[in-house]
C-alpha cells in the first residue's frame, strides 16, 4: 500500500476501510462476531473506549443527501406506471414483502409474475439476471430466501441496479440477520415477512432515494466501531485493530441515523446487523448525539447485549474529553463550513468533479454550483454513466472523454485513484488535460479538500 | 431540602406495548410537556431518558426505557426486563388488536421480568372520541383479572400522564422503605382515588 502513497493525493498509509469493489457474496464477510466474542469477552467495551484515546483516528468527509418522493398507489394509474424506478421485494415463494410505490397487497398478481419468471429460469439450473424492453430494464437479484426486482427507466447499468438491490437486501438483513431470515423460511415457506419488517419500509424507501442521489454508493467508497458522524458526514471512527467495516455497511448506518428521528431526543440502544461484517448476528449500538451544543451523532458498537450503562458512561467520558480539548467547537466549526465550489477553489473552468482515493476508499466532491444546483439528478446520472464506462465488465476503459451538447466529461481510472471531471461542452482536450494536472496537484498539496486528513 | 434525597432511589421504568400505541408520546408529554402531533416517530431499539419526580419531599430519579414495539426488537428489550422495577404497559383504545395483545405482553412480562415488578396498564389515546374501539370497562376488567393498576391516558391532552409516572414512583418509594407489606400504600387504590379526583386533565400545558 505504501508504495502507492505518492501517486494518490489524499491517500493514507493504511486504510481502515475495506476497499473492495465487489458487492457480491456474503461468504466473503470480513469478520465473525463469534470470534470477537471469544477473543474479547472481557474487555470489549473498554477496548472501544481506549481506542478513542490513543489510536487510529481517521477522517473522511462525504456529503450525502437525499430527496423524498411522493408515495403513490393504484397500479393502472399513470403516475404509478411512469415512475423512473420501481423496486420490489418478494419471498422465494412469491409472497409480497415490499414495493417502493403502491401497496404490495394490490400488486399480488405482479409479484406472482416475477416469481414465475425466476422459477421458470431456475428450472433449467440457470438464474435470471435481467430483461430489456426498450428503455426499461428489469433487473433481478435472486438471493435466497428473497427475490429482489428493479424496474428502471433510468440509464443505470444492470450492475448498478443490482448493487442497489443488494443494498436493499442488506438493509433487510441488517434488521433481522441473515441467519434468522433463513431460519424463518426454513420453518415456514409461506411466512409473511412484513410482520417482522414493520417500520423498515421507511428505511428501504430512504435507502433507495439515497443510493440514487449519492455518489459514494456508485463509487463504493467510504468503514467501524466507534463512529462519529454529522450531517451525513463521517467525522471519525475508531476500531479494534483487526476489524474493518465495509463502506456498504457504513451506508446502512448513515441511512439508519438519518431516517430515525427518535435518536435525536435520547440515548438509544439498538441491535444492528452489518451484513458485510457478519450477516449471522447482531452488533448492539449505543446511539446518541454528543450534546445540546454539538449535533454530531456518536455510535458505539459492541457484541454485548446488555452493556448499555457501560457505554453510556463511556460516552460521557468521550464528550468530556472532547470538550476539554475544544474538539466540540472544532466539529461545529467544520460542520458550519460549506464545501467550496470549483470556482471558489480556483478552478473556474471545472463545473464539478468526483475524486476517489482507492487506498482509503474515500472520496471528495466540491459543492455543487450552477448549472447543476437545480438538476442534481442530471449530474449524478452523468457520473453513473461514466462510472459504468470505466467499470463495464466486458470492455473496461482507463480513460474516457465524452462531449455532449450540455457538457464534456472526462473519467480516468488509475491504480491509485478515480477521477471524474465535468467541463463546459466546448473545452478542448489539451486544456482539459492540463486542468486535470493542476487539479491533481492541488489535491496532492492537500488543498482545502484534504486539509483535515489527520488531526 | 435534599436531606431526604436518596441516590439509591433510581428505579428503572420500562414502557411496553405494541408499535404505535403512543409509548414515546406519553414519555415526551411527561418529560418535556410536548405532544408530537401527527408525526410518527418510530423508536429503534430502546431509548433511554431520565426524569426526577418528587414524592413527599423525596427525589426519585426515574430511569425510563422507551422500547420499540415491533416484534423484531424483542430480543433487546428482553435483556432489560429483569432490571426493570416498574412497567407501564400501553394499548391504544382506538386499536382493538393492541388491546388483545396485552395478554401476550403480560405473558412475556411473567417470563422475563422480576416477580415483584410494579405493573400499570394504560389505555392511551383516551381523547379519541368516536374512534374508540376498546371500552374503559374492558380495560378495567383485564387489569382486575391480572391484579394490576389501570387508567386511561392521553398524551395529547395530558390526561393522567403525570399521574401514571408519579404513582409508580410513589409505589417504588414506599417499597424501598419496606412498607409494602403493611399495606400503607397501594398503587391501585391510589390510582383509583386520584383518577376520580381529576376527571379533567391537569392544566399543565
Amino acid at each position: 500500500m505504501s508504495s502507492t502513497v505518492e501517486v494518490e493525493p489524499g491517500a493514507a498509509s493504511e486504510s481502515i476501510l475495506v476497499t473492495t469493489e465487489s458487492f457480491e457474496n456474503f461468504e466473503q464477510m470480513s469478520s465473525s462476531l463469534e470470534e470477537i466474542k471469544n477473543t474479547n469477552a472481557i474487555s470489549q467495551s473498554e477496548e472501544s473506549n481506549d481506542n478513542t484515546h490513543n489510536e487510529h483516528f481517521e477522517e473522511t468527509s462525504n456529503s450525502l443527501e437525499s430527496c423524498n418522493e411522493d408515495d403513490n398507489d393504484l397500479e393502472h394509474n399513470k403516475e404509478w406506471t411512469s415512475k423512473r424506478k420501481h423496486v420490489f421485494v418478494l419471498s422465494s415463494a412469491g409472497k409480497p414483502i415490499y414495493s417502493r410505490y403502491g401497496n404490495e397487497d394490490r400488486l399480488a398478481w405482479l409479484f406472482g409474475v416475477m416469481q414465475t419468471l425466476v422459477s421458470f429460469v431456475q428450472y433449467d439450473d440457470d438464474c435470471i439476471k435481467s430483461i430489456h424492453a426498450g428503455d426499461t430494464h428489469f433487473v433481478f437479484l435472486v438471493k435466497k430466501p428473497l427475490i429482489l426486482v428493479a424496474v428502471s427507466k433510468t440509464q443505470e447499468s444492470v450492475f448498478q441496479l443490482s448493487s442497489q438491490l443488494n443494498y436493499v437486501f442488506n438493509q433487510i438483513t441488517s434488521m433481522l440477520t441473515l441467519t434468522r431470515l433463513n431460519k424463518i423460511y426454513e420453518q415456514r415457506q409461506n411466512y409473511d415477512l412484513r410482520r417482522l419488517l414493520s417500520g423498515v419500509e421507511r428505511l428501504i424507501d430512504h435507502l433507495i432515494d439515497f443510493s440514487e442521489t449519492e455518489p459514494s454508493f456508485t463509487l463504493g467508497a467510504n468503514l467501524v466501531f466507534a463512529i462519529l458522524l454529522a450531517n451525513n458526514k463521517l467525522i471519525t471512527l475508531v476500531r479494534m485493530k483487526k476489524y474493518c467495516l465495509h463502506p456498504a455497511d457504513l451506508h446502512l448506518i448513515f441511512n439508519l441515523v438519518q431516517s430515525s428521528e427518535s435518536f435525536k431526543n435520547s440515548e438509544s440502544w439498538t441491535p444492528l446487523c452489518l451484513p458485510r461484517f457478519d450477516p449471522s448476528g447482531f452488533l448492539y449500538g449505543h446511539v446518541s448525539y454528543l450534546s445540546e451544543d454539538c449535533q454530531a451523532c456518536l455510535l458505539l458498537l459492541t457484541v454485548e447485549r446488555d452493556v448499555f450503562f457501560t457505554l453510556s458512561e463511556a460516552k460521557q467520558r468521550i464528550v468530556e474529553k472532547l470538550r476539554r480539548g475544544n474538539c466540540l467547537e472544532a466539529i461545529n466549526e467544520s460542520l458550519n463550513t460549506k464545501d467550496e465550489t470549483c470556482n471558489g477553489a480556483g478552478f473556474p473552468e471545472l463545473r464539478h468533479y468526483l475524486y476517489k482515493c482507492k487506498s482509503t476508499a474515500q472520496f471528495y466532491q466540491p459543492k455543487i454550483s450552477p448549472p447543476y444546483t437545480l438538476t442534481r439528478q442530471h449530474l449524478i446520472d452523468i457520473y453513473k454513466r461514466a462510472h459504468q464506462r470505466l467499470h463495464c465488465n466486458t470492455r473496461p476503459l482507463k480513460l474516457v472523454f465524452e462531449r455532449s451538447p450540455k457538457e464534456a466529461i472526462l473519467a480516468w481510472d488509475t491504480k491509485g485513484f478515480e477521477l471524474y471531471v465535468v467541463f463546459e461542452p466546448l473545452i478542448d482536450t489539451t486544456s482539459a488535460i492540463s486542468l486535470i494536472g493542476s487539479l491533481l496537484n492541488w489535491i496532492k498539496k492537500g488543498g482545502k479538500a484534504f486539509g483535515n486528513e489527520v488531526k | 431540602m435534599t436531606s431526604s434525597y436518596r441516590p439509591n432511589l433510581m428505579p428503572n421504568v420500562m414502557l411496553l406495548g405494541d408499535s404505535g400505541v403512543g409509548k414515546t408520546c406519553i414519555l415526551m408529554r411527561f418529560r418535556d410537556g410536548l405532544f408530537l402531533c401527527g408525526n410518527f416517530i418510530s423508536t429503534v431499539g430502546v431509548d433511554f431518558r431520565t426524569k426526577v419526580v418528587s414524592v413527599d419531599n423525596t427525589k426519585v430519579k426515574l430511569q425510563i426505557w422507551d422500547t420499540a414495539g415491533q416484534e423484531r426488537f424483542r430480543s433487546v428489550t428482553h435483556a432489560y426486563y429483569r432490571d426493570a422495577h416498574a412497567l407501564l404497559l400501553l394499548y391504544d383504545v382506538t386499536n382493538k388488536t393492541s388491546f388483545d395483545n396485552i395478554r401476550a405482553w403480560l405473558g412475556e412480562i411473567r417470563e422475563y421480568a422480576q416477580d415483584d415488578v410494579v405493573i400499570m396498564l394504560l389505555g392511551n389515546k383516551a381523547d379519541c372520541g368516536s374512534e374508540r374501539a376498546v371500552r374503559r370497562e374492558e380495560g378495567e376488567r383485564l387489569a382486575r383479572e391480572y391484579n394490576v393498576a389501570f387508567m386511561e391516558t392521553s398524551a395529547k391532552s395530558g390526561q393522567n400522564v403525570e399521574l401514571a409516572f408519579v404513582a409508580v414512583a410513589r409505589e417504588l418509594k414506599f417499597r424501598q422503605n419496606g412498607q409494602q407489606d403493611c399495606n400503607k400504600f397501594n398503587v391501585q387504590d391510589y390510582v383509583r382515588e386520584q383518577t376520580q379526583k381529576s376527571q379533567c386533565p391537569p392544566c399543565t400545558t
